[in-house]
C-alpha cells in the first residue's frame, strides 16, 4: 500500500484499500489488547476464587456499585455519541459537536473513576492495602483508566483536526480507527464492571 | 513522508528517480539508516542489533560455564571488568551467577532469537516473497524496531543499577521474583526486567500486527494462501501466536512490577498466589517456544528443496502441521508445572496434550526427510545448517517427549536434562535455522556470497562443539545435577560429575570461538564475497526475481504469480526449476497448481 494513498483525500480505490488495511490492522491490534485484559481478568478470577472470602476481610470497604453503574452509563453514552459523530461525518457534516460530547463524557468517566480511587483510598483500600482485593481493583481499573485517557486524547485530537475540517464523508480513516478503539475500551469496561463490582 | 512504497528505485536507478521526481537517492543518513521506513533496511537493523546481543548473550554463557567448571577461581581476562554485583576481584559471586543465567536466557530469547528470526527475516522477506512493495504500515515497522532497541537498553541497564540485574531466572518464579525483601530491597534489576519485557512486547505486537495485515492484504495477484512459501506461512502463524500470547506476559510483568514497587500482593505467598505467576508465564511461555521455532522451521523448509532440487514433500501437510502446533501450543503450558503442586488428573491431561503436539512436529520432520530423500543434494553451508536443524530438532523433540511424561519429569525437572533439551531445540533448532537462513539469504541482502570454505569450517566447528557441549548435559541431568546452582562442587553427589562439567565448559569455549569465524566471514564477504547476481541458488520464490540487493519498492512492476513455491525438477521441463512468476511451459507436470 503506498503511503501516498494513506493521505489521499478522495474516493479512489487506492484510498478505500488503504482504509481497509488500516481497519484490519487495528482489529489485530485490538485482539492483542483483548488478550492483555484477558490476562489481567484471569489473574483476578484466580485470586478471587482462591480467597476464602471476598473481600478477604469484612473490614474492607465494598466497591460503590451504584455510582460506578452511573459512570458506566456515561461511558456507554460516549460510545453512542462517537457513533453519532461518525454518522454525521459520513453525511458530510462536521460532527464536531458529537465529538465534543464524546470527549466530555469520556473525561467525566475518568473524573468519576479518579474520585472513586480517592474515596477507596480514604476507606483503607490501596495497591498495598487490602491484599489481592486492593491490588486487583487498582491495577485492573488503572490499566483500563489509562486506556480511557488515551482514547479521550485520540478523540480530542480528532476534534481539533475536525475544527479545521480534516475529515470528509469519503476520507476519515483516523475517525474510524479511533472509534474502534473507543468502542473496544467501552466493551472491556462492561466486563470489568461485571466481574469487579457486580458479581 | 518522503518515501512512497510503491515507487521502484533500482540501485543505480537515476532514471527512475528522476522520472518519479522523488528524492530517495539523496536520502539523508538519518532517514536511510536510522529512521528507515524500508522493510529491508529495518530487517537489516534487526539483524545487526541481534548480532550484538548474540555476542553479549554468548559472553554471559561463557561466564556461566567458567563458573561451573572452576567455581571460586577469578575469571581470566575480563574478570576485573565485571560489575561488583557480579564478581569481586574477578571471582563470580553466587548472586552474580544468578544474574548471569537470568540475563543470558532473557537476552537470548527476547533480544536474539525473536528479533533475529522474526524481526530480521520476517521484515526482510515477507514483502519480497509475497510480491509487495513494503509492509502495510512502514512507520509502525520502524517504531517496532526502535522499541526493540529500547527494551534492549533497559535490560542492559539493569546490570548497573543498585543491587544488579534480575536473579530469578528468565522464568522469574514468584515469590522469589516478587518479594523485595528477598533482594535486600534492591528490586531495581527485577523491575527493569519487567519494564524491558513490557516494551519488548509492544515491539512484538507492533511487528506482528504488521505481518498479519501485510500477508493478508498485500499479496501479489495469483499469490493465493496455498502458494505462499512456507517461511511466510510460518511467520504468519508466529505473528498470531505473538498477538495472542505476548500480551499475557505483559499483563503478568505489569503485576510483578506492581508487586515489587507498589506493594501489591498478586504473587505473594500471603494474600496472593505464587502459582498464578507460573500459569500466566507459561500460558505465554509455551507458545513462546513455538514462536521461536516456527520461523526457523519455515526458513529451513525453504532451503531444503533448493539444495535437494525437489519440491517440498507434503506442502499442505506442512501448513496444517504448523497450524496444529500453533493451536495446541496454547493448551500444553501445564507441562512446565508438573512438580508445582498440580492436580494429578490435570497433569495427565497436560501430559497427553503435550504428547499430541509431538505428532505435527513429527509430520514436519518426516516431510523434511521426504524432501531430501533421493534428491540430488548439494551440501552448501546453508544446506548443512538446515540438515543439522532437522536432526538436532529431532533430538530436542525426543527429550521433550520424555519430559512430557509426568513420572519422568518428576525426576528430571529442574535438572540439566532440561537445559540439554532447551539448547537442542533453541540452539540446534532456532539458531541453526537462523544460520542456515543467513548463509542462504546473505547474497540477496548484500549482493555477495559468503565464503563457502569459512562457512563449512564454521558449520563443522559449531556442530561438533555444540553436541560436545550439550549432549553431556543429558547425563549431568540424569546424574542429578540441578540447574541454576552456582557451585556444583559443594554437593557431595555431584563431585563425580565435575569432570563432565569441565569438559562441557571447554567445548562451550570452542563453540564460542567458532562464532568469530562466522562474524569474520559475514563482514569480510560484504566487500570481498563473490558477486551473487539475482538468483545464485536457482530458487523459485519471488525475492530471487529481483536484483540483489533489491531496490527501494522491490518490484519494478507488481509480479503475477502462476505457480506454487517449490517447483523443482519439474517433469517435462528443460530448466530444473520454475520461478513463481513464470508460466509453466507446455507439457510441464507441476507439483501444485
Ligand atoms: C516435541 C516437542 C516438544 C516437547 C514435547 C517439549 C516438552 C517440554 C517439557 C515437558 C518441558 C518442561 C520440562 C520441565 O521443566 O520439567 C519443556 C521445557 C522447555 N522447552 Fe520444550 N518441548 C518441545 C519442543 C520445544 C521447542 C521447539 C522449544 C523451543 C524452540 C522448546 C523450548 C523449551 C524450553 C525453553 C523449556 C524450558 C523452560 C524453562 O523451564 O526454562 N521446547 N519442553
Ligand atoms: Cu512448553
Amino acid at each position: 500500500m503506498s503511503t501516498a494513498a494513506l493521505t489521499a483525500h478522495d474516493d479512489s480505490p487506492d484510498h478505500r484499500a488503504s482504509q481497509r488495511t488500516a481497519v484490519f490492522g487495528m482489529t489485530i491490534f485490538l485482539a492483542s489488547e483483548a488478550m492483555l485484559f484477558a490476562g489481567l481478568i484471569a489473574g483476578y478470577i484466580v485470586l478471587r476464587l482462591s480467597s476464602p472470602a471476598w473481600p478477604p476481610s469484612p473490614d474492607l470497604p465494598k466497591l460503590p456499585v451504584l455510582l460506578t453503574g452511573i459512570n458506566t452509563v456515561f461511558l456507554i453514552a460516549s460510545s453512542f455519541a462517537f457513533h453519532a459523530a461518525e454518522v454525521a461525518v459520513k453525511k458530510g457534516k462536521s460532527g464536531v459537536a458529537w465529538l465534543l460530547v464524546t470527549v466530555l463524557l469520556g473525561s467525566l468517566f475518568v473524573g468519576v473513576q479518579a474520585y472513586e480511587w480517592y474515596h477507596m483510598h480514604h476507606e483503607g483500600l490501596w495497591f498495598n492495602q487490602g491484599g489481592a482485593y486492593g491490588a486487583t481493583f487498582f491495577v485492573l481499573t488503572g490499566f483500563h483508566g489509562l486506556h480511557v485517557i488515551i482514547g479521550v486524547l485520540m478523540i480530542a485530537w480528532a476534534l481539533i483536526r475536525q475544527l479545521g475540517g480534516a475529515y470528509t464523508a469519503q476520507s476519515h480513516t483516523y475517525l474510524i480507527l479511533a472509534g474502534m478503539y473507543w468502542h473496544f475500551v467501552d466493551v472491556v469496561w462492561l466486563f470489568l464492571y461485571s466481574v469487579l463490582y457486580l458479581v | 513522508m518522503s518515501t512512497s512504497a510503491t515507487t521502484f528505485i533500482p540501485e543505480s536507478g537515476q532514471a527512475a528517480a528522476v522520472e518519479h521526481g522523488h528524492d530517495e537517492q539523496k536520502q539523508s543518513f538519518f532517514s536511510k539508516y536510522i529512521w528507515s521506513l524500508d522493510h529491508k533496511m529495518i530487517g537489516l537493523q534487526y539483524l545487526w542489533t541481534s548480532f550484538f546481543f548474540l555476542l553479549l548473550g554468548g559472553l554471559l554463557a561463557m561466564g556461566i560455564r567458567f563458573q561451573l567448571a572452576y567455581p571460586g577461581m577469578p575469571v581470566p581476562l575480563i574478570g576485573a571488568l565485571l560489575p561488583s554485583t557480579i564478581a569481586i576481584d574477578g571471582v563470580i559471586l553466587p548472586g552474580g551467577y544468578n544474574m548471569l543465567f537470568t540475563m543470558h536466557a532473557t537476552v537470548m530469547v527476547f533480544l536474539v532469537v525473536m528479533p533475529l528470526l522474526i524481526g530480521g527475516f520476517g521484515n526482510y522477506l515477507i514483502p519480497l516473497k509475497i510480491g509487495a512493495g513494503d509492509m502495510a504500515f512502514p512507520t509502525l515497522n520502524a517504531m517496532s524496531y526502535w522499541l526493540y532497541v529500547l527494551s534492549g537498553v533497559i535490560i542492559l541497564a539493569s546490570f548497573f543499577v543498585d543491587g544488579g540485574a534480575a536473579q530469578s531466572g528468565w522464568t522469574a518464579y514468584a515469590p522469589l521474583s516478587s518479594t523485595p525483601a528477598y533482594m535486600n530491597n534492591t528490586q531495581m534489576g527485577q523491575s527493569l526486567w519487567c519494564v524491558g519485557l513490557f516494551v519488548n512486547g509492544l515491539s512484538s505486537i507492533a511487528g506482528a500486527t504488521n505481518y498479519i495485515t501485510t500477508i493478508t492484504n498485500m499479496r501479489a495477484p495469483g499469490m493465493t494462501m496455498f502458494r505462499l512459501p512456507l517461511s511466510v506461512w510460518s511467520l504468519y502463524l508466529t505473528a498470531w501466536l505473538l498477538i495472542l500470547a505476548v500480551p499475557v506476559l505483559s499483563a503478568a510483568a505489569a503485576m510483578l512490577f506492581a508487586d515489587l514497587n507498589l506493594g501489591t500482593t498478586f504473587f505473594a505467598a500471603q494474600g496472593g498466589q505464587p502459582l498464578l505467576w507460573q500459569h500466566l508465564f507459561w500460558f505465554f511461555g509455551h507458545p513462546e517456544v513455538y514462536i521461536m521455532i516456527l520461523p526457523a522451521m519455515g526458513l529451513v523448509s525453504e532451503i531444503l528443496p533448493v539444495f535437494a532440487r525437489k519440491p517440498i514433500f507434503g506442502y499442505k501437510a506442512m501448513v496444517w502441521a504448523m497450524v496444529a502446533i500453533g493451536f495446541l501450543g496454547f493448551i500444553v503450558w501445564g507441562h512446565h508445572m508438573f512438580v508445582s503442586g498440580m492436580n494429578l488428573t490435570l497433569g495427565a491431561a497436560f501430559s497427553v496434550s503435550t504428547m499430541i503436539i509431538a505428532v505435527p512436529s513429527a509430520i514436519k520432520t518426516f516431510n523434511w526427510m521426504g524432501t531430501v530423500w533421493r534428491g540430488s543434494i548439494e551440501f552448501t553451508t546453508p544446506m548443512l545448517f538446515a540438515l543439522a536443524f532437522v536432526s538436532m530438532f529431532v533430538i530436542g523433540g525426543l527429550s521433550g517427549i520424555f519430559m512430557a511424561s509426568t513420572p519422568v519429569d518428576l525426576f528430571v525437572h529442574n535438572s540439566y536434562f532440561i537445559v540439554a533439551h532447551i539448547h537442542y531445540v533453541l540452539f540446534g533448532g532456532s539458531l541453526f535455522g537462523a544460520f542456515a537462513a543467513i548463509y542462504f539469504w546473505y547474497p540477496k541482502m548484500f549482493g555477495r556470497m559468503m565464503n563457502e570454505t569459512l562457512g563449512k569450517i564454521h558449520f563443522f566447528a559449531t556442530f561438533i562443539f555444540f553436541n560436545l557441549t550439550f549432549f553431556p548435559m543429558h547425563n549431568l541431568g540424569l546424574g542429578g545435577m540441578m540447574r541454576r546452582i552456582a557451585d556444583p562442587t559443594v554437593y557431595e553427589h555431584l563431585r563425580a560429575l565435575q569432570p563432565i562439567n569441565v569438559f562441557v565448559t571447554w567445548a562451550a569455549f570452542g563453540m564460542g570461538l567458532a562464532t568469530f569465524i562466522f562474524l569474520w566471514n559475514f563482514i569480510w564477504s560484504l566487500r570481498h564475497g563473490k558477486v551473487a547476481g539475482k538468483n545464485p541458488w536457482k530458487a523459485t520464490t519471488l525475492e530471487w526475481t529481483v536484483p540483489s540487493p533489491p531496490g527501494h519498492g522491490n518490484f519494478e512492476t507488481t509480479p503475477t504469480v502462476y505457480n506454487g513455491p517449490y517447483e523443482y525438477s519439474v517433469p517435462g521441463m528443460a530448466k530444473d526449476f520454475l520461478p513463481q512468476n513464470e508460466r509453466a511451459p507446455e507439457g510441464a507436470r507441476l507439483e501444485v497448481h
